[in-house]
């Protein structure tokens, strides 16, 4: 059943018909968001310019019963910004403003649309940065980061977006516009500002936000070794951790990733090594001598193939653009693959990866990895080709692999989010009562429904359905981002 | 109106489990306050008289640790003081240092009244550091969210909804909590000075690369009235925490960044130094402690303007990178009022604490404009208003079930 007239014109009264687009032409444009696989064409997409027009175009959606879905930069992993049929989607773009940034209270106050790296160019000349650093941060938003909780390789030390969001002006869905959080974490009653972040758009758009920001770390130490087995890498991460030494960021990368990014972008990784880590310290000069020190004897004592220190922020920008386009360059060792977002408890990172590789033998298919060794955060890649007919397979071993983390005792998501690719799969990870909590919350936000329904929450109807192939995002295929 | 007006006192139930904990809330009828070890039992709003008081000193000890992933789930019982020393032989330890752990508060308490001390500023509140909850509703329902690892988007955070809450939307009964490495050694460089120059000296600190874990200012008074005014003297005290090896030369730089007059507190008077500072965070018999938060730059100035704030009969502390506040003051109904419009008047927000029985004054400052939500989320996790009525009047209008009998 399509919008009413009425509807579409109530809609054009209320926020100008010049940001109203109903060409369902251009409105394909917005059909899906990087989980490529799932597409619906809404039928307007609202692009306010400010954030009493977003309050407006809530309050018409509210009126007329229609549903809506925030959308940011559309780069999201979980298809959390995929439109509703006979929805529309209210696109932040144009709310792009960094309203404040303040270097005696370290802070900044954004519109939803600053992109993430947007601001840390605002702080950086108050030698301040924001620290949380999806791969996706030239282009991902603010906006999106918050409904994600999104995280970064240097999250491990430095925390995920809930940790440096302060606080946000949000619309309702009622329309009513209200403040979750405040200037200081100290809030009194409870953290509305924490449930709101990483519910994934489902409780109301954020129209301003205010982020902590941090002052630049004096130093950074940069390594990448290479190790005989995924184990022994393993066995360095936990003799770090066990060393009481918090590093910035632990990546790990094995064979047919390392084998992938070298062939890409020549970033210096020995290619047919089975594993290779990347570890970054920051911090005060004094500490960080000591702990890099502790770690280069720990990577000896795993019997370490190669130690690669880089010598300066170009050598160090290499080991990071090696370990970044990882992701998009297992394109060119497969014609398509699905990517997995699944955490385990650090300990078990050998053994999930022993399990991965033996499902992947079992299902005839090959799997790259490419993770956050620190979190446990995997980034498993199931290469397939489609061309081949092997997408069911592929797409059947990408989601036994998420559900596999759960029983290690771990999650389905650690960043990408639960969306609509993972909904059905919650009921692995919770139980009906704890569901049915969760939705008595996004009840009391929305207790009509309208808000991004279909995401996050397991529906019937929604887990009957199959999605597509995965394709690279465009920007991806462009160059413009990588995957991590 | 409070339980001691009552003539019947409230029923107490001891579960010690998941299980009892649910049946105690089940097997009960009417109000009912959760108690953790009684540490925060006045803080926020004077309860109603309840039927029942939910002991949870019973819900005790680790469920699991599991030290290569830093990790532990616990009962919410659990002195978090007791926790720490459980998990310091493996070099771990839960990152929080709120002044009333040392008199045996509770995890769940220390969530429940989203409790942090100076350490804050790098590690947070426990909203930072939970990263899974089972938590018991009103109608026995058992709901878990998180998990076990440190990094998890999966569903929402309900965690966060039970931090703050002062036991007023569900029991929370098992915790699971990111541990970090305790410091191979912490140092401590103080700074005597009023609290005006507070600001101007921990800016030099922020603005430096030193990578405090504190930063905080204490008033020499501790408001038994013997002293220079609350806002004359005090000190400056910045902790950092490090490696054996690199700390004396981190130290040596941060005491040159802050002039002659800094010391490096001596290593056996630095825990004293810090007990002092809680001291003053805790306040005393006469007091009235408010605990208050604002923009870093707002809150000396915002702090000396509160009424009997100047006065010999004050104690403050100030988070200067945190922005978070306590001021013990003489207790004066009104006086608490003024001060809570003060507070909301430069943007920020306050919640009253200890205060003498029977003090009168509001627990609250005005009330947020998510009202309206924290209100649809009470009613939709406890429509009957049972967990914790009163504290948070006179934000949740909902009717209170008071007393059955
Ligand atoms: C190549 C690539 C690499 C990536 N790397 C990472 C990574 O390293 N770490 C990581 O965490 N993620 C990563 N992602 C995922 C993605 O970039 C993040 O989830 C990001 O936060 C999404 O931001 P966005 O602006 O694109 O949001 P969108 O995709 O447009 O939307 C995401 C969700 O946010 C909601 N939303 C958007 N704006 C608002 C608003 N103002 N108010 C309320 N809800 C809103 C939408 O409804 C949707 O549910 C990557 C994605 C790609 C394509």
């Amino acid at each position: 059943m399509a919008l009413e007239a009425g509807v579409r014109s109530a809609f054009a009264r209320a926020i100008g018909a010049e940001n109203v687009i109903d060409d369902p032409v251009r409105c394909r444009s917005y059909e899906c968001d990087g989980l490529t696989g799932y597409r619906v064409v809404p039928e307007l997409v609202l692009l306010p310019r400010d954030a009493e027009a977003v309050a407006a175009a809530v309050r018409m959606c509210a009126q007329h019963k229609v549903p809506f879905v925030a959308r940011g930069a559309g780069t999201g992993l979980s298809g959390g910004a995929l439109p509703v049929a006979d929805g529309v989607v209210i696109s932040l773009s144009r709310l792009k403003r960094v309203l404040e940034v303040d270097p005696v209270n370290r802070r900044a106050v954004l519109e939803p649309g600053v992109t993430n790296l947007e601001i840390t160019a605002a702080a950086a000349p108050h030698g301040l940065y924001y620290a949380p650093d999806p791969s996706s941060q030239q282009v991902c938003t603010i906006g999106g980061n918050v409904a994600e909780n999104s995280g970064g390789a240097h999250c491990l030390k430095y925390g995920f977006t809930t940790n440096h969001v302060l606080s946000m002006e949000v619309v309702l869905p009622d329309g009513s516009v209200v403040t979750l959080g405040g200037d200081t974490a100290e809030q009194a009653g409870p953290d509305l500002r924490g449930v709101f972040l990483g519910s994934e758009g489902t409780l109301g758009i954020t129209t301003k936000i205010t982020v902590r920001l941090l002052r630049t770390p004096e130093t950074v130490r940069t390594l990448l070794a290479d190790f005989p087995s995924v184990s022994a890498a393993g066995d360095v991460v936990s003799d770090i951790v066990a060393a009481g030494i918090v590093p910035a960021a632990v990546e790990m990368m094995d064979t047919l990733a390392i084998e992938a990014a070298e062939e890409a972008v020549h970033a210096g990784y020995t290619v047919g090594v089975p594993a290779a880590l990347v570890v970054e310290l920051d911090g005060p000069v004094e500490e960080c001598d000591v702990q890099f020190e502790q770690v280069k004897a720990i990577c000896d004592k795993h019997g370490c193939t190669r130690l690669h220190i880089a010598g300066g922020p170009q050598e160090r920008a290499a080991i990071w653009r090696g370990r970044k386009a990882a992701f998009a360059a297992v394109g060119r060792i497969s014609p398509d693959y699905f990517v997995q977002d699944g955490v385990v408890p650090r300990t078990r990172l050998a053994e999930v990866l022993d399990r991965i590789a033996r499902m992947g033998r079992d299902a005839g298919l090959r799997v790259a990895n490419v993770f956050h060794a620190g979190d446990g955060n995997l980034h498993p890649l199931v290469l397939y080709s489609a061309a081949a007919g092997e997408t069911e397979r592929a797409e059947k071993l990408s989601g036994e692999i998420a559900e596999l983390c759960v029983e290690l005792g771990g999650s389905l998501s650690g960043e990408h989010g639960i969306g609509t690719d993972k909904a059905c799969s919650m009921p692995k990870m919770f139980g009906e009562d704890d569901l049915a909590v969760m939705h008595r919350v996004r009840g009391a936000f929305d207790p009509d429904g309208l808000c991004n329904p279909g995401k996050v929450l397991p529906t019937p109807r929604l887990c009957g359905e199959r999605p597509g192939r995965y394709r690279p995002h465009p920007l991806e295929e462009s160059g413009v981002i990588e995957r991590l | 109106m409070t339980a001691a007006d009552d003539t019947t006192a409230p029923t107490t139930l001891r579960p010690t489990d998941l299980r009892s904990v649910r049946e105690a809330v089940l097997d009960s009828a009417g109000g009912l306050a959760i108690a953790g070890a009684g540490t925060a039992a006045a803080w926020g709003g004077d309860l109603d008289a309840v039927d029942s008081v939910l002991d949870m000193t019973g819900v005790t000890g680790v469920i699991a640790h599991n030290p290569g992933d830093m990790t532990v789930s616990v009962h919410a019982g659990t002195p978090l003081r007791r926790l720490n020393s459980e998990l310091a032989p493996h070099g771990q330890q839960v990152s929080l240092d709120a002044a009333r752990i040392a008199r045996g508060a509770t995890v769940g308490g220390l969530v429940a009244t989203a409790d942090a001390g100076p350490a804050a500023l790098v590690h947070g509140s426990l909203r930072d550091l939970v990263i899974g909850t089972t938590v018991v509703l009103a109608d026995g329902t058992v709901a878990r969210s998180g998990g076990h690892v440190i990094k998890n988007v999966a569903g929402y955070d309900l965690a966060k909804l039970v931090h703050g809450s002062y036991g007023t939307l569900g029991v929370l009964v098992e915790v699971v909590l990111r541990l970090h490495p305790v410091p191979k050694r912490t140092t401590t460089v103080a700074l005597d000075c009023p609290l005006a120059e507070a600001s101007g000296h921990a800016r030099r600190v922020l603005d430096g690369p030193y990578e405090p874990v504190a930063l905080e200012w204490r008033s020499d008074s501790d408001g038994s009235g013997d002293g220079p005014a609350a806002t004359e003297a005090g000190r400056l005290l910045v902790r950092v925490e490090g490696t054996e090896d690199a700390l004396s030369g981190r130290a040596r730089r941060l005491r040159a960044a802050l002039g002659p007059a800094a010391t490096e507190i001596a290593a056996d008077a630095e825990a004293e130094e810090w007990a002092a500072h809680a001291e003053r965070v805790r306040g005393g018999p006469g007091h009235a402690v408010l605990r208050l938060g604002a923009l870093p730059s707002a809150l000396p100035g915002l702090l000396a303007a509160l009424p009997g704030a100047a006065t010999p009969d004050a104690a403050l502390t100030i988070g200067l990178g945190t922005g978070v506040a306590t001021a013990a003051l003489p207790a004066d109904a009104e006086a608490i009022e003024a001060a809570h419009r003060a507070v909301h008047a430069a943007g920020g927000t306050s919640a009253l604490r200890d205060r003498p029985t029977g003090f009168g004054g509001p627990a609250w400052g005005p009330a947020p404009s998510a009202v309206g939500v924290l209100k649809a989320v009470k009613t939709a996790l406890d429509p009957a208003g049972r967990f914790g009525p009163g504290r948070f009047a006179p934000w949740f209008e909902l009717t209170s079930p008071g007393r059955t009998t």
